[in-house]
């Protein structure tokens, strides 16, 4: 059992290709595409919350499980931990927008601000947001920084205390991951549609960034089991992971359709605005975004012989996120870019897949820092005895 | 027809039973049936049982249900009886949604209930044909069936080679004549 | 399988399989102690109570209520929703849990239910005498008629018809489908007897058969897959009683979730207060232990510090949104006529759960004995909060209102404890209260002595 992960020559190739090929397509799109500033600053908003996201849901998964006591995790959990000590790129990839405030938050323009704004402006205002963004990414990094430290701790001691401490920084961070994840959201994200309000975007936006951790983790395992590491991962655990994606889906499709039914159903114009939005001018996306976010994993994954099938496991994970990719997409763009300005073409792909094959070096660095699992965990050993009820 | 004869062994551990009729199915002789208190784990892999087929009809049921009440919902508002509410369409999708998923659920659970109750052959006041009272406190049961006497005592080695005690050759009492 | 020696055991005092059947079945046999007998006396004695309030409310009218004109919905609807929270525990214990492998489940999982059970028959109650004429209730159901009229599915009162009947139904059939194997158990314990007969009907005919068992999980794991979803789609329609209008307090996304959350949090909450007397009256203290009152506490930190989170939210939206009248609702509920029934809400839900934080007062019975009934309480709140003073002061100042309860109204909610109780005191007298079957299944790996031997093979 090899439990030391090295980068390869060939994984090196491969990201840097990727790295290339976005740059690349950024200056394509640059030259021969039509652009606006908005836009361009609109894409570094939505793949530096992309990345620092995931994140954010990688850690929460481990710490979640800490508390919870549970014991088949610990077989990903190092997976999850790498890709959530990355806190520090997210954060990189994410403030940068405090430079672009005036094409994507209408509210910053406090020159003209109607009467509505104006009543906002005591949170709404630019020396609040960075305090707070300032606030959010030092508390979660130092927090994840912790975790990660004794979790790394205790490969090398298999003293219990590391463990309960561990635990202990583990509920501080959900704890903090609870209020945060929804601020955070209305800040970056909400606030966009400066006028409308919506109480559940919070937990709405940390779901669903939840589930797209969910299938980068998926598609984590597959990858490095196809590199030859984690061959003491079995049928359970992948069907574990491929119950997870299914429940979170359906979780996230529930929270979809309260936020929607009750603007909908109340009809007042203040909030419809946000729908009437998307539905006229992203009409296609907008439908396209609820079948693969939710359609596409229910019925992928309903069966259990699905849930334990690499490839399939694989292939929903990889349309899932493409599908929270465009959730994002349409949180960001109608507010930024208005319908004319907005398009997914060769600029906003080389976005992405720059930033995430710059994520994917990152987590591979990480991995390489510690046992692929942690074997001093106390639950360690049930990981690898146990079975899924038929 | 001849009177079918059956000889039970009993374990008191679920560990024991598991080895005990892997022992047993090494000579061809068919179980006819396990009883135990609870379900034990690993048992229907021991004895190849097929997986059920519950979570098929499940499926479909729920499907049906959600179909009919979807269908049903539309029928009503979009020809039977449309009712204007809050001067939205007769065909608005989201209203229909709530009841769709509860009937969807009712259907799906109704029909495994049901389908589980048949397929096992119980109900209300169903007989029980019970072999040894204490197989629902702490007795694992084993019991083989058969039909020709010379068998008797071939059966009665098999079990006691395999570890099953107080072995005895039995005839069921049928509760709720 | 596998378990790891530092987890608690779920079984204490090393059971056999033997004496796990002796010692839960032990409370029904013999004849019912004094205790048992004052508890019902009491329970029919409220039910007799709320029979003369019902009485009078269909004799006389929804009049005999303290409603007006502009608070429409006072205690009826209050006691409605709280008791359907309360009756979200067992199947929240029974389905979801049972998804999430947690092994201490066994032990709570069927009175719990059998309180969803209760807990949502007292709740239908409410809408039902709310109609003012029980008749009407046979309206609600969509069926050929002569009037030509269907129901109106656009309408949330009506998805609350068939969620809550959905729901009662789905958790009736998982209970005593968990049942039966127990009630097999108690048939085969006792002596020729006409008893014995009744639970044999009861108990439909099962043996034990291994094919039947494999059966059975099958069909255990979806229907909890069915029920889970189905946990959280009740309260989120109940919610929407609310949250679908346009009334200031009642309209805002978050409620689906943030009333499920409720729900289970204050569900947990009556599960603990009453496990923690009935483990000690019928000495069950070996199989409901402390380490289950203390994963309980945890269940109820967790929602109640989601809920509390939900409260800061809407306040802050309420501001944020810029909506005078939005704004307006809020500063009222917290210092209007009505800011002690906000500020007993706030206490009891968000403030005294956080103690729970604390290992000790989470292990400690007495202090958990003390803050779930807390829970309780502000949970009860929360929902006259959310009803009461959102609709008291209206958009047209000319018709703005107060309200307080009849004794009819205190009557009716009364009485619904009674029934509540009469059926709970029926149900630990005939009925096993804690699920034989599924503990003996956790026994090997989560008993006592069974943990203590892997700590030494561990060695």
């Amino acid at each position: 059992m090899d439990n030391q992960f090295v980068i390869t020559k060939n994984i090196k190739t491969v990201l840097t290709v990727g790295v290339i090929t976005g740059v690349l397509l950024i200056v394509l799109g640059l030259i021969f595409g039509s652009w606006t500033e908005e836009r361009i600053w609109a894409n570094i908003l939505l793949n530096g919350f992309l990345v620092i996201s995931l994140s954010l849901g990688a850690v929460f998964f481990v710490a979640v499980h800490l508390i919870a006591e549970s014991g088949w995790q610990t077989t990903v959990q190092r997976i999850a931990e790498a890709i959530g000590s990355n806190i520090w790129l997210g954060a990189l990839m994410i403030v940068p927008i405090v430079f672009g405030v005036h094409s994507l938050y209408h509210w910053s323009h406090t020159e003209h601000l109607d009467s509505v704004l104006q009543l906002k402006q005591g949170y709404l205002n630019l020396p609040f947001f960075i305090l707070r963004m300032i606030i959010y990414i030092a508390g979660w990094t130092f927090l994840i920084y912790k975790i990660r430290q004794l979790s790394l701790k205790s490969d090398s001691s298999s003293d219990l205390k590391v463990f309960y401490k561990l635990r202990t920084y583990s509920a501080l961070f959900v704890v903090f991951i609870a209020i945060t994840s929804s601020t955070s959201a209305w800040d970056w994200l909400m606030s966009i549609d400066a006028h409308w309000f919506s109480t559940l975007y919070g937990w709405y936006t940390f779901i669903g960034l939840f589930v797209n951790t969910i299938a980068v983790i998926i598609i984590l395992v597959i990858v490095l089991q196809k590199l030859g590491y984690l061959n003491y991962i079995n049928d359970e655990h992948l069907h574990d992971l491929g119950k997870y994606l299914f429940g979170f889906s359906i979780f996230w499709a529930y929270l979809w359709i309260s936020q929607y039914l009750l603007i909908w159903y109340s009809n007042i114009p203040e909030e419809t605005v946000y729908y009437v939005e998307r539905i006229t001018n992203f009409r296609v996306l907008f439908y396209v975004n609820v079948v693969i976010c939710f359609v596409v994993p229910f019925f992928a994954l309903m069966s259990r012989g699905n849930k334990r099938k690499v490839s399939w496991l694989l292939y929903t994970s990889i349309i899932v996120f493409c599908g929270h990719w465009l959730d994002l997409f349409l949180a960001i763009m109608p507010g930024t870019t208005g319908d004319a300005g907005a398009g997914i073409s060769v600029l906003e792909i080389g976005f992405t897949i720059l930033y995430i094959s710059l994520f994917c070096f990152a987590i591979f660095k990480s991995l390489t820092k510690g046992s692929l699992v942690p074997q001093n965990h106390p639950y360690y050993k049930e990981s690898f005895d146990y079975e899924n009820i038929k | 027809m001849k009177n079918r004869q059956y000889i039970t062994g009993v374990y008191y551990d679920d560990k024991e039973l598991l080895d005990g009729i892997i022992q047993i199915q090494k000579s061809d002789i068919p179980i006819f049936d396990v009883r135990t208190p609870f379900p034990v784990h690993g048992l229907d892999d021991v004895l190849k049982f097929k997986r059920s087929r519950l979570p098929r009809l499940g499926f479909v049921a729920g499907t049906l249900g959600a179909i009919l009440a979807f269908v049903f919902q539309v029928w009503v508002f979009s020809s039977s009886w449309p009712l204007n509410f809050g001067g939205k369409p007769f065909f608005s999708v989201p209203s229909f949604i709530p009841v769709t998923f509860e009937m969807a659920v009712l259907f799906a659970a109704i029909s495994l209930v049901f389908g589980f109750l048949i397929k096992s052959g119980i109900g209300p006041g169903a007989p029980a044909l019970i072999f040894d009272e204490r197989t629902s406190d702490n007795v694992f049961l084993v019991v083989l069936e058969f039909v020709d006497d010379s068998h008797e005592q071939k059966i009665f080695n098999v079990l006691k080679e395999a570890g099953a005690e107080d072995i005895k050759s039995i005839n069921p009492s049928l509760q709720n004549e | 399988m596998y378990i790891s020696p530092i987890r608690e055991p779920l079984v204490t005092g090393s059971k056999s399989y033997k004496q796990v059947t002796d010692d839960i079945t032990k409370p029904m046999d013999g004849k019912p102690g004094r205790l048992w007998f004052v508890g019902l006396g009491l329970a029919l004695l409220a039910l007799m109570l709320g029979g003369v309030a019902i009485f009078v409310t269909v004799w006389d009218g929804i009049g005999s209520w303290g409603l007006n004109r502009t608070i429409g919905w006072g205690w009826g609807i209050t006691n409605f929703v709280w008791w359907v929270g309360i009756g979200h525990a067992g199947t929240f214990i029974s389905a979801i849990l049972l998804l999430f492998r947690q092994k201490w489940r066994t032990s709570i999982n069927r009175s719990a239910e059998a309180m969803t059970i209760f807990a949502v028959m007292c709740a239908g109650l409410f809408p039902l005498l709310h109609m003012g004429r029980l008749p009407l209730g046979f309206f609600v159901f969509p069926y050929p008629n002569t009037r030509d009229l269907w129901v109106n599915f656009n309408s949330p009162l009506l998805w609350d018809v068939f969620a809550i009947s959905t729901y009662f139904m789905v958790s009736l059939l998982f209970w005593y489908m968990g049942l039966i194997p127990d009630i097999a158990t108690i048939r085969d314990r006792l002596k020729r007897s006409f008893k014995k007969k009744v639970y044999a009907v009861l108990s439909f005919g099962w043996t034990g058969s291994a094919r039947h068992w494999a059966r059975h999980e099958s069909m255990s794991l979806i229907l909890a897959g069915l029920a889970a979803p189905l946990v959280l789609s009740v309260h989120s329609i109940v919610s929407m009683d609310f949250a679908t209008s346009v009334i200031p307090g009642w309209h805002t996304t978050i409620f689906p979730p943030y009333f499920v959350a409720g729900a289970v949090f204050s569900g947990f909450a009556m599960v603990l207060t009453l496990m923690i007397i009935t483990r000690k009256a019928l000495n069950l203290q070996n199989y409901i232990t402390v380490g289950h009152v203390e994963s309980m506490n945890k269940v109820i930190i967790a929602t109640g510090s989601i809920v509390g989170i939900a409260y800061i939210t809407e306040l802050f939206m309420a501001w944020y949104s810029g909506v005078v009248y939005e704004r307006f609702a809020f500063v009222n509920r917290a210092f209007g006529p009505y800011w002690w029934a906000y500020w007993i809400m706030m206490t009891c839900n968000v403030i005294t759960p956080q103690l729970f934080w604390f290992k000790k007062i989470r292990r400690n019975l007495a202090a958990t004995f003390i803050i779930s009934i807390f829970v309780n309480i502000g949970m009860w709140f929360e929902r006259f909060v959310i009803i009461v003073t959102s609709l008291h002061r209206d958009f047209l100042p000319s018709s703005w209102a107060m309200y307080s309860p009849t004794w009819v109204e205190v009557g009716v909610y009364l009485g619904t404890f009674g029934l509540f109780f009469t059926l709970f005191f029926l149900f630990i007298r005939f009925f096993p209260v804690v699920a034989i079957a599924e503990v003996k299944s956790v026994l090997r790996s989560s008993g006592e002595n069974f943990v203590r031997k892997g700590v030494e093979n561990e060695k």
